[in-house]
């Protein structure tokens, strides 16, 4: 045999892997749990996000409510009185519509 | 694995198929592994190195633009992880070759001793001239795919496979001589 056969050779069979079924299901394997691990750090994220901007703008609410607390208890008051209109409206208008039917 | 099935696979992985995917890996492991054991040296560490590399296509997958095969992208891969872990760790290019002995010589074909002269020659090689030689000369790869999958150009990867053989060459006839 010539060298560059043997080379050939040499080469050829020192690192030639046969197909392993395992090898394919453990890099399915990993591939899926890195999957998930991405998943749950970005779902992680996400609601991380939603709660520190929903905490900022209860924040902000607070700081604008104490500054502003005689407007916001002539709005509570305006706000109440409007309630209390349109409810008696409504209880009304379920009392006579029976009567008007008949 | 025509190229249009592989097309198909690579579709359906993308939409998260993992059977797709594991059909991808089954075809072309035995390519991505063989190179990674040639250029890596050491079995064990090169099966692992290949599997971050299929896991780390996989979540790429998005990205791959089919400007070269599948085996190429995943190769390429495998290569730069190989490298930042060597980097990373510091380790020695000569490895242990003592794993050779262990191997039925008769079942591969070539004689153990051959096959220790020319991992040890290849082991000595530079890191970029190892990668061309265990591309070409072990896994038939083009030298064309090889300067795609390492990012070189086609003439240096030329001069690397014609100064790796005559190394590897030099390595078997001082083999002879002892």
């Amino acid at each position: 045999m010539d060298a560059e056969a043997r080379l050939a050779a040499a080469l050829g069979a020192a690192a030639a892997p046969a197909r392993d079924p395992a090898f394919t299901l453990a890099v399915i394997r990993a591939a899926e749990a890195d999957r998930f691990k991405t998943e749950a750090l970005r779902s992680m994220l996400s609601s991380g996000a939603v709660a520190a901007a929903a905490a900022c703008l209860m924040l902000l609410l607070a700081g604008w409510t104490a500054v502003n607390w005689q407007g916001v208890q002539g709005g509570i008051l305006g706000a109440g009185g409007i309630f209390a209109l349109v409810a008696t409206a409504r209880l009304m208008t379920q009392r006579l519509a029976p009567a008007a039917a008949r | 694995m025509s190229p249009n099935d592989e097309a198909r696979l690579i579709a359906a992985a993308r939409k998260g198929d993992s059977r797709a995917y594991a059909a991808l890996v089954d075809a072309h492991q035995q390519a991505v592994r063989g190179f990674l054991r040639r250029f890596a040296g050491h079995w064990a560490d090169a099966d692992d190195l290949a599997q971050e590399a299929f896991v780390t296509a996989w979540r790429k997958l998005a990205r791959f633009e089919g400007r070269s095969s599948f085996r190429s992208w995943v190769s390429g891969i495998g290569f730069r992880i190989a490298r930042d872990a060597k980097r990373a760790h510091g380790r020695a290019q000569v490895r242990d070759s003592d794993w050779l002995n262990e191997q039925d010589a008769g079942e591969e074909g070539a004689p153990v001793e051959d096959r220790i002269a020319v991992t040890r020659a290849m082991a000595e090689l530079p890191d970029e001239q190892r990668a061309v030689v265990a591309l070409c000369l072990g896994e038939g790869f083009s030298h064309s795919e090889a300067a795609e999958i390492l990012k070189l150009p086609l003439g240096t990867v030329k001069s690397h496979v014609t100064r790796g053989r005559e190394r590897l060459l030099r390595a078997l006839e001082t083999e002879d001589g002892r």
